[in-house]
């Protein structure tokens, strides 16, 4: 596990700014099947993460990884959020975290 | 021999005991970090920490948005765990960074708290802040398992808004009151979060009221008229309910409400009431 470099919080919209680079997402897992999991970002779009074990559905998933294109991450580390997640708070530190307040976090 | 080299007041500097010539100066910025509002807690991120200045003199002190940073609360994942009988080290990454943290098991309590620690678990953590030989470590007081994780998100606003407000306070104090390094009131930040909820539940107290409290608004609106402030006396409190198209009873209620308050009073008798604000 390599945490190192910081991991700068993403939606998927800010997702293609950080291509190749370290991020963390939430998603909220609409599909998996162990191989690729298909979820959906803070902001409400479609998201692909590689190297996930099987995750229940609907679950919230945290995942810290690379960020291999604007809409898929290789997953290193996942924590399960639960079934319940405040994604519009999520979604605007992410926004607050790029924008703002970048340097607080990066 | 001994006496010649030994200087008991500079061996025992800082050791509490012996007063050291520093202290004794009367300097400003010494003497406002002994303050005790440099004593609030800070919530902060591991970059910001990092990036913490150094506070000239005192090789143990930062600063972070013009105030002194000593305990501090951080949300982040365990790394690199290492457990010992006497104390448990990790490292905490909150995404910013990471940073070396340290805790040490006295009791059984203590040694209950960290077993439930496990690696790559979330965590909220209570601690000071220490720098030696230029490495900064957190001497970790609480360390909490997160349940619940919009902690996450609400830790990183917390930051925000308290870098926030240091921040703009201190350009607010301007560039002359350069003297005084620290802010007035540096804790306030935190306070500042329950005078907000104070006024809130202030302010829903009289929601709750609901009707009665437009009452009061409507007898102090009729008691501010000039009309109303022609006689010394001020108006009879029937005169009142007539021309408000209220029972007494509700009405009464609602000018003992104001007269509490001070927003109106009593005048030659307990029926005539004037605003305070028409004097």
């Amino acid at each position: 596990m390599d945490t190192s470099s910081p991991s700068v919080f993403v939606n998927a919209e800010l997702l293609r700014v950080h291509i190749g680079k370290k991020v963390r997402a939430v998603v909220h897992v609409i599909q998996s099947d162990g191989e690729i999991t298909t979820g959906k970002s803070t902001d409400e779009h479609q998201l692909i993460v590689k190297g996930l074990p099987h995750v229940s559905l609907m679950s919230y998933v945290e995942v810290i990884g690379i960020a291999e294109s604007d809409q898929s991450i290789r997953a290193e580390t996942w924590t399960n959020f639960g079934n319940t997640f405040d994604t519009q708070s999520y979604n605007q530190v992410c926004q607050l975290a790029n924008g703002e307040f970048k340097g607080l976090f990066l | 021999m001994y006496g010649s080299e030994f200087d008991g007041s500079a061996a025992f500097s800082g050791g509490g005991f012996m007063p050291s010539q520093a202290t004794q100066a009367p300097d400003p910025s010494f003497s406002t970090s002994k303050n005790r509002d440099s004593q609030s807690l800070l919530p902060l991120t591991v970059k910001q920490i990092n990036e913490a200045l150094l506070t000239s003199d005192d090789k143990s002190n930062f600063s972070i948005d013009g105030v002194e940073v000593n305990n501090v609360t951080l949300v982040g994942r365990v790394c690199n765990r290492t457990g010992r009988v006497t104390d448990v080290t990790f490292l905490l990454d909150d995404g910013t960074g990471r940073i070396e943290c340290n805790k040490w098991v006295q009791e059984f309590v203590d040694s209950n708290e960290v077993e439930g620690i496990l690696e790559g678990m979330y965590v909220r953590i209570h601690g000071h802040l220490k720098g030696f030989l230029g490495k900064r470590s957190l001497n970790v007081f609480s360390i909490r398992p997160i349940t619940d994780f919009n902690e996450i998100a609400s830790h990183f606003i917390d930051c925000i808004y308290v870098h926030l407000y240091n921040s703009r306070l201190r350009k607010l104090q301007g560039v002359g009151v350069t003297t005084q390094p620290q802010m007035p009131n540096p804790s306030s930040t935190p306070m500042m979060g329950h005078q907000a909820t104070s006024v809130n539940q202030l302010s829903s107290q009289y929601g709750n009221v609901g009707g009665q409290k437009n009452i009061e608004q409507m007898v102090l609106d009729f008691l501010q008229l000039p009309a109303s402030n022609a006689d010394e006396k001020g108006v009879h409190r029937d005169f009142i309910a007539q021309q408000l198209r209220v029972s007494v009873d509700k009405l009464m209620l609602a000018i003992q409400n104001l007269v509490e308050e001070g927003m109106i009073y009593s005048t030659t008798d307990d029926f005539h009431f004037k605003s305070t604000i028409n004097g």
